[in-house]
Formats: structure tokens, sequence, C-alpha cells
């Protein structure tokens, strides 16, 4: 099943490879062709790489925008030239440097493992806020923070010169002392997209671009989004650091003004170009503005001539001045964030390519899978109270459920259906009452914990992963689903579910491109995935007619058995409640009014005066 | 105890910028969940309008009503050029929209204007104090704050007394219900953007009459303040963000003249820090607004 080490390891090895092939001998091609002057634009371009492919990990995987990332360099810069510098220099520039700095010496190699460790603990502390406000406030507070640090770092830089030389004088090394051979940054660049593009299909890298695509979704899936942003985010910092430190090994020298704004905007600017999603579309990126910008850098310094004709004078001057390039970036921000937010390539990438073209339509669906028997276990919701202001959503409401049947609950529009589930699924805290799942007492557990202890639903407004296939949609949830789970139950493998789910033909197709059944199938294909005691679903059949909600309960039982799930299921489609159900509750005004058989249910006064008008049920 | 009262005075004088610009930033998040990072270029172009009046040999009585109308304008087009094709987009598209609306702004000056540093005169009362009992007062500080208390109460009116006031108040409670409700949703967004923008420019006159002087980037660090003080003051919370700009305001204050002499330039830097702590401890912000997804 998965890991798949040929797609999920070898394959990007070996995409990676070839990526980081093309790319360093593209750069040194160019140098040939350019001559030594290109060659301090080639090693700077390579080691922009590293940086970009380090922001990448965590800006593309968890859709977070950071500004922070070189604010981690500028703390591994100034780390790495404070441990790398020769004493002799030091005492020379900063003689008063804190904590006995200006007597240490431990050489380049061991001062980047230094700058690494020293800048990983700072992001440490930083991913907690980034976690916390992010959890209340989503991305957009987690940006400004990170934003801030860009700041701090660059103030304290700055006016704190016994530690870092100060604004103008900054760190130098003794000349000759700065790195004179490519071999390290063209080693550190293959480990970088060797490291960017495993991460993004390992487990973790997975869960975070699951949770990017929908957070609530991932959640109740069992995915915890701050672990894997955390993961993240530790892993793109010690990659930055890492390019940091070479980017001042090379300049032999740092100033505060080297890791600020500037370099934010260029390293944001490849990272979107290209396209952040995705490990070649970052160094993509990184090769087309460095061309772009050196291109502009050129022309507005000099103009240029076509057939003899000089372009740098009217009217073509108030385009070819300097600092052309600073408009060049600033337009492609925008012009892509305006008109191909994805970038160039979006997520493609070069194994994904090279697996589907080779695997082509070859392999056979699996045969017709096997159901797996539930384990008996019970859902106790008791007591249920939940006030939105002065309105009572829930009024002492409660059901049970065992795994072996499937449980309707039904009620007019606003009787607090999805109140109920949300409640159940830790999404609504109650004011009062219990869900208890077999001896685990969950109530008001955030969401992951309760889907890892059994309990996973689907969204009434489909809140499928969009940008992602319907094969990793499914193995998503399959990965978030299976950790945690102490017991060995036997559960269906992705390929089975994707069969049985009927969408073995789209298996490779993404979730936005599906119609609309389809999407409904592959959401419960989804929430079985992760091997739930329960699928609690709000409402599985709206918007579909009668024939296509007649097939959604074959689905739904199909889907139940396969996994050896019990159903909860919401739906005001009195047919279908009728035709799956063994057992259904009618809620209205946030109460239960009725529950039984289907059949008696119907026939039940209240449930027809409450859910029905008064009217006859056709 | 007196120098509190001085720190307080001169903190409120401060904060009033921030809070008017902290309000402008909010309004717009509330329309369009927009952050915007290039709250500031209204601060920018109006800076060159003032160098330019300066050129002239005009006062400012001149260029202070150049800056209002600039900061409006400046607001309106940098919604029709660049935010109108990115509503309803994810939060990165919009964040990073609005940063590379204030590169390209920048780049512009930078381009045809000058990387250097443009001055203009200061009028002659911003340095000319009184005193009350103990205490000297700016008389900038008086006439900025008496000018934003009016402008806030202004804004209040218009906020609650006005049909426009209340469809831009329901489309920040839930832009989708207002929509449905029949509150247009291109004149709501451009009347946001022009309170902003007129907002922007009020406090703009102000920063722009302490600093004396504009660079092509001139627009990151007001921007700063007003999108810190609305974060403080907890994103979405119009009353929040004010009541941000004031803290924020006053606590600059309090922290440059508190701060021990070698670590005084680090004001700024400590007052980042204290709004991490802030996020790590009460990450809703000071006001919490609630915001339930719907699901």
């Amino acid at each position: 099943m998965f890991p798949d080490r040929r797609r999920d390891v070898a394959l990007p090895l070996l995409g990676a490879a070839l990526l980081w092939a093309v790319f360093v001998g593209g750069g040194l091609l160019y140098e040939m062709v350019a001559g030594g002057a290109a060659e301090r634009l080639v090693t700077v371009m390579f080691i922009d790489a590293i940086v970009v492919l380090g922001i990448g990990i965590y800006v593309g995987n968890t859709g977070i925008l950071s500004f922070g990332h070189i604010g981690f360099g500028s703390i591994a810069g100034y780390t790495f030239a404070l441990f790398a510098i020769a004493p002799t220099e030091k005492l020379n520039r900063i003689p008063d440097a804190p904590f006995g700095l200006a007597e240490v010496s431990v050489g380049p190699w061991g001062a980047v493992v230094i700058a690494v460790v020293v800048t990983l603990a700072v992001a440490a502390v930083i991913g907690v806020g980034l976690a916390r406000s992010g959890a209340e406030s989503g991305a957009v507070a987690a940006t400004v923070i990170t934003l801030a640090l860009l700041f701090v770092t660059h103030e304290v830089a700055r006016n704190w010169p016994d530690l870092t030389g100060g604004e103008r004088a900054g760190l130098f090394f003794t000349i000759g002392g700065a790195l004179d051979s490519r071999i390290p940054v063209v080693v550190c660049l293959a480990g970088a997209v060797v490291v960017a593009r495993l991460f993004a299909t390992s487990r973790s890298g997975r869960l975070a671009i699951v949770a990017r695509e929908d957070n609530l979704a991932a959640r109740a899936m069992g995915v915890n989004p701050l672990v894997q942003q955390m993961i993240a985010l530790l892993l793109s910092v010690a990659v930055v650091s890492i390019g940091a430190s070479l980017r001042v090994y090379e300049d032999g020298s740092i100033l505060p003004g080297n890791f600020f704004f500037s370099y934010t905007l260029l390293t944001l600017v490849m990272l979107i170009v290209g396209g952040r999603n995705g490990v070649t579309g970052a160094i993509v990126g990184v090769a087309v503005i460095t061309a772009a910008r050196e291109l502009a850098r050129r022309l507005g310094q000099d103009g240029f001539e076509v057939f003899g004709v000089g372009l740098d004078g009217p009217p073509l001057d108030w385009v070819f001045r300097e600092n052309l390039q600073t408009v060049v970036l600033g337009v492609a921000m925008l012009g892509f964030m305006l008109w191909r937010p994805g970038g160039l390539l979006d997520d493609w990438e070069l194994d994904r390519w090279l697996g589907r073209t080779r695997a082509g339509d070859a392999s056979d669906p699996p045969d017709d899978p096997a159901p797996h028997s539930p384990r008996d276990r019970l859902l106790v919701v008791r007591d249920v109270e939940v006030a939105f202001g002065g309105f009572r959503a829930l009024d002492r409401a409660g059901i049970e459920a065992t795994t072996s049947e499937v449980v309707g609950i039904i009620g007019p529009n606003g009787a607090g259906k999805t109140t109920l589930v949300n409640v159940v699924t830790g999404v609504v805290t109650p004011d009062s009452g219990t869900v208890i799942l077999g001896d685990l007492d969950l109530t008001g557990r955030p969401p992951h914990h309760v889907a890892r202890a059994g309990l996973v639903r689907t969204f009434q407004n489909l809140r499928l992963f969009s940008a992602l296939t319907v094969r990793e949609n499914v193995e998503g949830a399959a990965r978030a689903g299976l950790r945690d789970r102490n017991d060995d139950r036997a559960v269906p493998g992705v390929d089975d579910l994707i069969f049985a789910a009927g969408l073995w033909e789209h298996a490779d197709r993404r979730a936005r491109e599906l119609d609309y059944g389809n999407s409904r199938r592959l959401e419960l294909a989804r929430a079985a995935a992760a091997a739930p005691d329960f699928l609690l679903l709000d409402e599985p059949t709206s918007g579909m007619n009668d024939a296509e909600s007649l097939a959604m309960v074959q689905q739904v039982r199909r889907m139940a058995a396969l996994v050896g799930a019990g159903v909860v299921v919401i739906d005001h489609d009195l047919n279908f409640i009728t035709s799956i159900c063994d057992r259904v509750y009618c809620l209205d005004q946030g109460r239960v009014i009725a529950q039984g058989t289907p059949a008696e249910v119907k026939a039940n006064p209240l449930v027809q005066r409450a859910y029905l008008g008064g009217a006859e049920p056709s | 105890m007196t120098e509190l009262t001085q720190n307080l005075i001169d903190g409120l004088g401060r904060g009033s910028i921030y809070a008017l610009l902290a309000l402008g930033v909010a309004i717009v998040f509330g329309v369009m969940h927009l952050l915007n990072f290039a709250h500031g270029e209204m601060i920018t172009v109006g800076g060159y309008l003032t160098y330019w009046t300066a050129l002239q040999g005009w006062s400012w009585w001149v260029a202070a009503p150049l800056v209002l109308v600039g900061a409006v304008v400046t607001s309106l087009v940098i919604e029709r050029v660049a935010f109108s094709r990115v509503r309803g987009s994810s939060d990165f598209t919009l964040l990073l929209t609005s940063f590379g609306v204030h590169f390209v702004v920048s780049a512009m000056f930078l381009l045809y204007v000058s990387a250097s540093v443009k001055t203009f005169d200061r009028p002659g009362w911003v340095a000319d104090t009184y005193a009350v009992g103990p205490l000297r007062v700016e008389v900038f500080d008086t006439v900025v704050i008496a000018t934003a208390v009016a402008t806030l109460l202004g804004t209040s009116l218009l906020l609650n007394r006005t049909m426009f006031g209340l469809s831009l108040r329901a489309a920040a409670a839930d832009f989708d219900t207002a929509r449905l409700m029949g509150v247009r949703s291109d004149t709501v967004i451009r009347g946001a953007f022009a309170l902003s923008g007129l907002l922007a420019g009020i406090a703009g006159i102000f920063w722009l009459m302490r600093a004396g002087s504009t660079v092509p980037s001139a627009g990151i660090d007001p921007m700063l303040k007003g999108v810190l003080a609305a974060l403080i003051g907890g994103l979405g919370s119009l009353r929040g963000a004010v009541a941000g700009g004031f803290v924020l305001g006053i606590a600059e204050v309090v922290l440059r003249s508190r701060l021990p002499d070698g670590i005084a330039g680090l004001t700024e830097g400590v007052v980042f820090v204290l709004i991490a702590l802030l996020f790590i401890f009460r990450p809703q912000g000071l006001v919490s607004v609630a915001r339930a997804e719907r699901v």
C-alpha cells in the first residue's frame, strides 16, 4: 500500500537528481558561454535556490505565507559569521562581543552546524506562536508574526553593534577567507532538492498539504495541522539556514541589509513565479527570475540596440533606466498573483509525470474487495445543549448508535441536525452534555482527537482537497486515520476504496475536476479511508435527484460494510432515510421529538406536524 | 507619576495616528478579508505630493488637502487595478497581491523620482510646546489628538447612522448574507477603500509633518503600525483596531523612555517581541471577534 517505495521514494529521488543535474548543468553552461564575469552570478543563483527551496518546504506545503524566513536567514548568517570568522579579525572589529564570542573559532563547517542549531531553536519558539495564533485567527495572523520576525532581526542586527558590527561596518572575513570552491554549494543544493521533494511525498508532508487544501476537513480526518506545520517549519528553517550561511561565506561579509526586505522580495518572487507548490517550480522560478533580473539590470544600465538603433534614448528611456530590476520583481509578484497565482508550473513534478507516463493506464482494478467486520462499540450522545447567543440550537438532545446499524437523524431546517454532528465531531463545544464512544469520553475534544478515536464525518457543503487527485484525497485520510489506533483490525486498502466508490477510472484526476455525484462519492470514500468505527454523514444526498439518492443508499451501505463502520446519517430526504436506516431520530427545535424504526417515526403525528408541516408524507 | 502622565500624553499623540491607520486597515479587512500591506502607499503618494508642493514653494495649507485627495484616489485606484481582481481568493493570494502593490508603487518612485531621501520643511509649530503644570505638551500632539478624536467620532456616526455605514458593517459581519439582503458588493467595497484612504490621508498629513521627508519605501512604516495595531486589537474589530492603535502608541513611548540606554534603539524590536508574546498568550488579540466557521 504506502509508502509506495517506487512512487514516494525512488522516483522522487530520480526526479530530484535529474532536476539538480539540469539546473546545475545549465548554470555551468551559461558560465562557459558568458565567461568569468558570470561566475558569481551562477554561484549566487545556486545559493538562492537552496534558500528558495527551504522557504518552499514551509510556504508550499502548508500554504502559509511567511515573510520571516529571511529573518531566520539573518539569524543563521550572523551566527555563522560569528563562529566562522577568525578571532584576529573579530578582535579587530567587535572586541566587546558578548559571551566571549570574539575569541571563539570553530571553522566554517562547524559554524554552519552551529548556525543551523541556533536558528532551529529560535524557530521552535516562533513556531509555537505561529501555531497558536494561526489556530485562532487564521493564516493572516501567522503571516504578520513572520513579518514582525523579519523586522526584529533587522532591528537587532542594526542596533547591537557589539555583536553584529552594526549597520555600516558589518562583519567581514579576512581576505581569502571566503568560499573559494563551488563544490560545497552544489552538494548542499543537491541535498536541498532531495529533502524538499522527499518531504512533500512523506507522511508529514502529505498531511501538511492536506491541511493546506482544507484545514477543517483535514482535522476531521484526524490530522493535527499544527504538528505538521511545525515539522515543515523546522525542516524549512534548517535548509534556509544552510543557504544563508553559504551566502555569507560566498559574500565574505554580512550587513543587516543583506537579509531584509529586498532579499525577501527576491526569494518570494522566485518561489511564486515558478510555482510555490512544487520543487520543480521553485527551481524554475529561481532560474527565470535570476535571468530576468540580470537582463533588466543590464538593460536599465546600458539600454540596448536593435539593428543598430539604440533604444536607450526616447521614447523608451522611460522604461530602460536604472533600478529597472526592482520594478521587474514587483510587477512579477503582482502580475502572477493577479493572473496566475499558481505560478508557471503550479505543482507539476518531474517524477510524477514520469510515474504517470510509464504506468499509463495499465494498472488493473482490484478484485471486488471483501467487507470487514466492525468491532462492537457504542456511541452515546446525551443531554447536549448548545446556545448561539440567545438561540438554542440544541436542547438536551441525545442519540445512541451501535457499529452494526445505520441511524438516521431527520428534522426540518434549523432543527439542529448539523449542530449535533458538529458537537459529536468536536467542531462545536457543547454548553453541557456528553459524547461517549465505547469507554472514551470525547466531549469537547478537538476534531482530530475525535477522528482518531473513531468518528469521521463528511460535510454538507463538499470539502474535498480540491487540488489533489482522487487517490491523494483517499490516501491522505488513510495516512491520518491509521495512526494512534490501538487495534490491529484489518482495513481496506486505498485501491479497494477507490474502486468500491466507483472512482477507479478517475483515480488520477484532481478532485476539483469531478462532477457533483463523483465528488459526493469521493467525500464518502475519503471518510471511510480513515477507518472509523462510525461514519457521520451530513446530508450525503443534498442536491441529488431520486435516482441518485437511491444509488447513494447502496454506496453508503457498501462503504460502511467495507470498513466495518456504523453509520449516523443526517438528511431531510425522507425516502433516502427510510430506505437506508435501521433506526431514526427526529429533531425539532433542538429536541428529539421521536425515535424508532423509520415506519414508526414516519407515522408519528408529532413528526408529521413538525417536519412535514401537517401534510401527509407522500 | 509625572513622567508616566507625560508618557501617556505623548503616547496618545502617537497612538492617534496609529488608530486612524489601524481603523482603515480593519475596515478593508472587514469587507474583503484582506490584510492590506499596501496601506502605507497612500502616505508614500502623499509624501511625494508634499515634496512637489514644497518645490513649488507652496505651504502646508495647499499640501494637506492634496495629501487627502491623493490618498483617497490612490486607495481607489489600487482597489480597481489590483484588489478587485482577487476578491474571494485565498489569504495567500490576497496578502501577496497587497505586497506586490507596495513593491510596484515604491519601485515606480524609485525609478521615476529617486532612490534618495526627499525632504520638505516641517510646519513651524511642530516643535512648539506649552506647559500644563509640570507637563510639557506639544502643540502638534494637541492638534493630532483633537483631529483624531473628531475623525473617529465622524467615522462612528458614518458607520452607525448612515445606510452606507450599515451596509459596510453588515458586509463586515457576513459578506454573503449582506449581499443576499441587497447590499451591493462593488459599492460597499469601493466605499470601504475610499473611507480607508481618507483615514490614511488624515493620518498621513500628520505623519508627513512630523517626518519632513519621504523615500520610495516610506509606506512600510505606517503600514506596519496600522497592521500591527489592527492585529493587536483583534482582526476584524473596528473598536479593537482603534484601541490597538492607542495601545501601540503608548507602549512605544513608554518603552522608549524606560529602556536602558544601550538598547533604546531596540524599542521597535521590543514592541514586536511583545506583540509576538501577546499572540502566544492571547492569540485572538485584545478584542476577540467570534468568527465561527460554518460547516
